[in-house]
């Protein structure tokens, strides 16, 4: 059972981001803000706090290539950042303590650097035109505060897995 | 220990690499996903297709709460229109019998570009990053979906089939901003003005028309539709009404702001249009994109 359960919430959050995204780009917010659900990004965040490195890195290859593979349809960016990512927040905490507040603005801070470095590449691959001044408005801010919410909601649960499978896996 | 970070730093740059060929190869035009991506989104979009159903069936009570509080107005509203519209069908249905008849006398083959077949088919995700806007559907190959197909809901187009697997397909919106994305269009006006669609305003939310000769006067509020010109859409799918006319930086061409008719973000229900004459081959062996045939 427990081997399991990291796997299907991966899953689960991968599927759910597409479908959060279908039904509410527009109709809750208002259409001239883009709110982005980042759920594998935290998913990946609190598995490289909780976890361990190696367990970041895993999944955050393996749901980047999927994420480009069956959403953004051009390979190569989450699939590199991703594990990247994975592998710096395990390396910032190392300096800092693993309280959950902490984890949350650490994660909350990590979805904000895969935001801009997401945007940055897609600047230079001419997918975007905005400017840096209207992507802070209309793209970070409100992506960085419904993330903040997922991960006050989730975090709890999210930490308790985490730990959970962890310490199943030491013992076994 | 600077031979491990040297090691990290060897790892870090190959990745790097790597990252630079697979943009530079999934950005490459290409007929076809290859089959393991193909059997991945599939796959995810049979977990998308479950998950779909519960979720969209619950927020659709809410909206459907939603919508009764409009109820009332909006029933006014489409009262005073619908005079309106039973004049304007009879118009439609005698224009079009009197066009079949002089068809017939001129002894003209069927050759309406505006002829489409058309699947049926329902949104099962999107692309949640949102910067190269995708929806995904639940037909694909095995249904009759082929790339570059138009794509419309029932109040206009927004988009083409950008890739199609066996059960499952991608759908690129008008909306996002990939330089290939281009659509013949036409301004319909006392003068029909061509042009092609290329870009979006993101800041504006509204779609550039550009390459319109510059003698063309445009009227605002004119109606744009597809002109068929491009060779793989067909004629006649609504656009939207243009907003605004600039002439460009030389002043050979005028360039119309459109505002796109649908709303590209609340999308359920799409139909994908199949064009009943084919396209010129020269079109076909291109660079397969709507081209730039409209001038």
């Amino acid at each position: 059972m427990s081997r399991f359960i990291l796997p299907v919430t991966a899953l689960l959050f991968f599927i759910f981001e597409s479908i959060f995204a279908n039904l509410f780009s527009g109709v809750m917010f208002g259409s001239d803000r883009v709110y982005v659900p980042r759920l594998i990004m935290i998913f990946i965040a609190f598995l490289a706090i909780y976890g361990s490195k190696r367990l970041g890195i895993l999944y955050g290859f393996i749901l980047g290539l999927c994420y480009d593979v069956v959403y953004t349809e051009i390979l190569g960016i989450y699939t590199f950042l991703f594990p990247v990512l994975a592998y710096l927040i395990s390396k910032s905490m190392k300096v800092l303590q693993a309280n959950l507040l902490i984890a949350i603005f650490v994660s909350v801070f990590f979805v904000g650097i895969l935001e801009v470095v997401v945007y940055q590449l897609n600047v230079l691959i001419n997918f975007a035109k905005i400017g840096y001044p209207e992507f802070a408005n209309t793209r970070l801010l409100p992506t960085l505060l419904l993330n903040l919410a997922f991960i006050v909601i989730l975090s709890f649960p999210l930490r308790r897995m985490v730990e959970k499978y962890e310490t199943e896996r030491d013992s076994a | 220990m600077p031979q491990f970070f040297n090691k990290r730093l060897i790892l870090l740059l190959v990745s790097i690499i790597v990252l630079v060929a697979l943009i530079g190869f999934s950005l490459r035009e290409r007929e076809e996903l290859s089959w393991p991506e193909q059997f991945l989104k599939d796959t995810a979009g049979w977990f998308q297709n479950a998950f779909h159903k519960p979720v969209s069936s619950v927020t659709g009570f809410f909206e459907n709460l939603n919508d009764l509080q409009h109820t009332y107005d909006e029933n006014k509203k489409l009262k005073s229109r619908l005079d309106e519209y039973v004049k304007l069908k009879t118009e439609v249905q005698d224009l079009k019998k009197e066009n079949d008849d002089l068809r017939n006398i001129l002894n003209k083959e069927k050759d309406d570009l505006s002829e489409a077949s058309r699947i049926q088919a329902t949104v099962i995700g999107r692309n949640p990053d949102r910067w190269n806007e995708m929806i995904t559907i639940n037909k694909g190959t095995l249904h009759g979906v082929e790339l570059d197909m138009a794509v419309e809901t029932s109040e206009g187009l927004i988009g083409k089939v950008k890739s199609s697997n066996k059960f499952t397909s991608s759908i690129q919106l008008l909306s996002s901003i990939d330089p290939k994305n281009r659509i013949s269009a036409v301004i319909q006006g006392n003068e029909d003005a061509y042009g092609v669609i290329e870009g979006y305003d993101e800041k504006r939310q509204l779609l550039l028309l550009k390459r319109i000769p510059f003698d063309k006067k445009v009227k605002k509020n004119s109606n744009v539709i597809t002109s068929g010109y491009g060779g793989v859409f067909p004629r006649r799918l609504v656009i939207g009404k243009v907003v605004d006319v600039k002439l460009d930086q030389y002043g050979l061409n005028q360039t119309a702001y459109v505002k796109p008719a649908t709303d590209f973000y609340d999308i359920s229900n799409v139909v994908i249009l199949k064009r009943d004459i084919p396209a010129p081959e020269e079109g076909k062996s291109g660079t397969g994109q709507e081209g730039d045939g409209g001038q």
